[in-house]
């Protein structure tokens, strides 16, 4: 580790705050960063990292609180203002395009600087990729060929190099701040190497904040460390006297406690009818020959890394997706062509993870997303009508019911929080008569407080008879809701652990997950709050 | 007529509205086109030129009940001046040939509805873009059509038929208007009462949406084609009666005007905004532009400039362009 940088901050955040609607985000934060240093930011989703990021890179107004950069007032209303200050960021999604050339996505936006009259001089931006590349030590990768060639986590780390260096190279930025967001989620093993390399260099030039959730991962890169919660900055660390179990307790504030995940709640289930049984599924690219039987009031956990097929095994389970091979039986009843509309209408329910893109449409109301999935039968009145009356009265009951704050039947969804949206996906669901739920990792982007509201709903489910299939990123969620956990690894169930009496612990989960693929990619996005890489 | 709708009789307006203005411009638009008018034209404010420019309202509107459907769940359906034409065909070959009367309405909507379906078939099922399957099947139907009327038009003789266009049930007002009345009320009960309706909103809304909660929305899709064609077949058969004749240039205008209306009323491309109720409004400024430039004169290739500008105008002013990022 070089030496801590001392003197005066490169980039001072002063008491900023924001809120939508009634849920802040982001409450009075106050930072400094001093030059050539790499600052780590944890916490938990939900915590306010994004949106503290927004802010810096000015893609989000603060409601309150100033920042200063170099000594100098620092207000970005955009990205392309942060960005000529000084201030990169690496977003979580790849914002690389994948048709052109990599030099030309290295220096994209600045083309104007190569031009000579009309003409591009391709040779000195190839000279300039070339210089970037090398700075990242990404000598192998050839400026001039197409992007969409690069695996995903080249471009990963061509994207990263990006923010590193072209503003130096470019722009001739002395001092720059850059934002790393989750860099390394998808990166390989070795690629993750060359990323440490390549901020140890950046220090030299400039700040890092940098996200991550991999605990270990902050410890061993950053000079200092800020733990946000629920949208307020609870400490500021040195990496050298904490560790990962302080940093995690501070972020969540409380070990994994049973309380929180009802664990009393569960019941011994081995009796019950199994409702939901598939055997021999099979999805080409996804999974294989995959077999798993669900008892009423059951709760089967289904974890595994990114690529292991779990998502893919929820959307075929729920009807999504064509399957081949094997059989499904819902009830005792075999189902010959399970579509969606079909198992919908036999008691299946299923909860996607992209809650915005697939679980709800934001701008519609309340009451519209809650009778979504009932069209066929409990809104149907006499000649196709819908039964407005009773829409509106089931959803005033629901947002009773769960709690929805801030709802009325009327109102959009999109003015609501994450967990309180979360909240009206899962009263579609749970107005009606439901044998199976299955559900893509619930609790994504949800405070605390909903969240165990959330699992309380689960536990209700349980307690009326309904079968529950959870797919989660989360091990402690995985671990404290589930009667029964199925590990995929590759698309096959690994192993298939018992969590109804003495529950099974985190690295236990992660080893059946990872097995001997010293190559895995981790899951992306998700609270892995002691989920630590194996050294 | 009134035509203040937004409120008064959908408690349940649409889930989307557009910023106060732009929900306000359309009708804004009918009352100034209205009062330019009257102050430009002797002959606008007259009941011969109102009863003229209601039954030409009536095709348009329609053909367009059934196309919003689809532009509202997201599509397009560009073959609503070609259907029409086509069942216009039938409809005097029904006439004449097998002398129906007035029953030869129930061939006409019937192949409208099948046209329609088939448009759907093909879009929802062979995952085509509808632009692509409905722009294909304009050309086929309107081929069809123009080969069975041998590029001629074709007179009928059925003064029963006719009265369901030109007779005058309520003085003074010819009945096509009425049929178009009562088709758009029924049509807005259909957009806002029923499951259909929800289902368009929805799908428009969010179709991966729809699809894990497990709306059948490609049936749903079928179904919307199959309006939107068969009330082009109605608009068709009407058109015919109105006119005593089925020629080949029957729903030429219709294609551009019912897009325009559509739009300029206020349902909108990208799906889930805007609504049947307000398909009237768009309507009755694509016919009053109408109506008034012919009054006054302009001719009729300024009058194609004057309509066009209007259209991406009205999209220009009413679409909320801080959703969109990227527009291909």
């Amino acid at each position: 580790m070089t030496p801590r940088a001392t003197g005066a901050p490169l980039l001072e955040a002063r008491g900023l705050t924001k809120a939508y609607g009634a849920g802040t985000v982001l409450d009075g934060v106050s930072f400094a960063a001093a030059p050539n240093t790499v600052v780590g930011i944890v916490g938990e989703n939900g915590a306010g990292k994004s949106t503290l990021f927004n802010i810096l890179c000015g893609v989000t107004q603060p409601d309150a609180g100033e920042m200063s950069l170099g000594g100098r007032p620092f207000r970005p209303r955009n990205l392309a203002e942060a960005n000529r200050a000084g201030v990169s960021r690496v977003f979580q999604e790849q914002a690389l395009i994948p048709h052109v050339r990599v030099y030309e996505n290295l220096l994209l936006g600045h083309e104007a600087l190569f031009c000579h009259g009309p003409l591009v001089r391709q040779r000195a931006m190839l000279d300039v990729a070339r210089r970037i590349l090398s700075l990242a030590r990404l000598e192998a990768i050839d400026p001039g060929a197409p992007t969409s060639a690069l695996s995903f986590s080249k471009r990963q780390l061509v994207e990263i190099a990006r923010a590193c260096f072209t503003p130096r190279e470019v722009l001739g930025v002395e001092q720059g701040v850059v934002l790393l967001d989750e860099p390394t989620a998808s990166l390989l093993k070795e690629e993750e190497r060359a990323f440490f390399d390549m901020i140890g260099r950046l220090r030299a030039h400039a700040s890092v904040l940098f996200v991550s959730h991999r605990l270990t991962e902050v410890l061993q890169v950053s000079d200092r460390v800020l733990v946000l919660k629920d949208g307020c900055l609870v400490a500021e660390l040195d990496p050298a006297s904490t560790s990962q179990r302080e940093l995690h307790s501070l972020m969540v504030g409380r070990e994994r406690d049973a309380d929180y995940y009802h664990e009393r709640r569960q019941r011994d289930v081995r009796g019950g009818p199994v409702v939901l049984r598939a055997r021999g599924r099979t999805r080409a690219g996804a999974f294989t020959d995959v077999s798993l039987e669900v008892r009423a009031g059951e709760v089967l956990g289904i974890g595994g890394l990114l690529e292991s097929g779990k998502e893919a095994l929820g959307r075929a389970l729920a009807g999504l997706l064509p399957l081949t091979g094997g059989a499904i039986e819902l009830a005792g009843a075999p189902l010959r062509a399970p579509t969606a509309a079909r198992l919908v209408a036999r008691g299946l329910g299923y909860v996607p993870a992209e809650r915005l893109a697939d679980g709800m449409i934001p701008d519609f109301p309340i009451a519209w997303n809650m009778s979504l999935a009932s069209g066929a039968d409990l809104m149907a009145g006499p000649l196709g009508t819908w039964n407005i009356a009773r829409e509106q009265d089931l959803a005033a009951r629901f947002i009773d019911l769960l709690r929805i704050r801030g709802g009325t039947p009327a109102r959009s969804c999109r003015a609501l929080s994450g967990g309180n949206q979360q909240k009206v996906v899962l009263g579609r669901w749970l107005c009606r008569d439901l044998r199976v739920l299955i559900l893509d990792n619930p609790t994504r982007g949800v405070d605390a407080g909903a969240k165990e509201e959330i699992y309380g709903l689960l536990r209700d489910l349980t307690d009326r008879g309904v079968a529950v299939v959870l797919i989660t990123d989360e091990l402690l969620e995985l671990i404290g809701l589930s009667d029964r956990i199925a590990i995929l690894r590759r698309g096959r169930v690994a192993g298939v652990v018992d969590a109804a009496g003495r529950k099974p612990d985190e690295q236990a989960m992660i080893r059946l997950m990872l097995a001997s693929e010293s190559d895995a990619v981790w899951s992306v996005g998700t609270d892995r709050p002691s989920a630590a890489v194996p050294a | 007529m009134t035509l203040d709708l937004r409120s008064a009789q959908i408690p349940h307006a649409t889930p989307r509205e557009p910023p106060r203005l732009a929900t306000l411009l359309p009708l804004i638009s009918v009352v100034a086109l209205v009062l330019v008018f009257a102050a430009t034209s002797e002959a606008f404010l007259s009941w011969r030129n109102f009863s003229g420019l209601a039954a030409q309202a009536s095709t348009l509107l329609l053909a367009c009940l059934g196309a919003t459907f689809v532009i509202l769940m997201g599509g397009i359906d560009l073959s609503v001046g070609a259907v029409a034409l086509l069942c216009g065909a039938i409809t005097v070959m029904c006439l004449n040939g097998l002398d129906l009367g007035v029953a030869a309405l129930v061939p006409a909507v019937a192949l409208g509805g099948l046209l329609g379906a088939l448009n759907g078939t093909v879009h929802a099922y062979g995952v085509i873009p509808s632009f692509v399957v409905t722009l294909g099947s304009l050309s086929v139907f309107g081929g069809l059509a123009l080969q069975l009327l041998q590029g001629r038009a074709i007179r009928f003789d059925s003064p029963a038929f006719e009265d369901l266009a030109i007779g005058q049930l309520v003085p003074m007002v010819p009945n096509i208007f009425l049929f178009a009345v009562i088709a758009w009320a029924a049509m807005v009960f259909v957009n806002f009462r029923t499951r259909f309706g929800r289902y368009m909103f929805i799908i428009g809304g969010g179709e991966a949406v729809a699809r894990t909660a497990g709306i059948p929305v490609r049936r749903f899709k079928i179904y919307a084609f199959a309006v939107s064609g068969a009330m082009a077949g109605l608009a068709g058969a009407l058109a015919v009666a109105r006119l005593g004749a089925a020629g080949p240039t029957l729903g030429s205008e219709l294609l551009l005007n019912s897009l325009a209306a559509i739009v300029v009323g206020g349902t909108s491309l990208s799906g889930g905004i805007g609504g049947v109720h307000r398909t009237l409004i768009g309507v009755l400024i694509i016919a009053l532009l109408d109506n008034g430039l012919n009054l006054l004169g302009v001719n009729q290739y300024t009058q194609m400039v004057v309509k066009g500008a209007v259209v991406v105008l009205a999209v220009l002013i009413g679409q909320d362009r801080s959703k969109f990022s990227v527009v291909k």
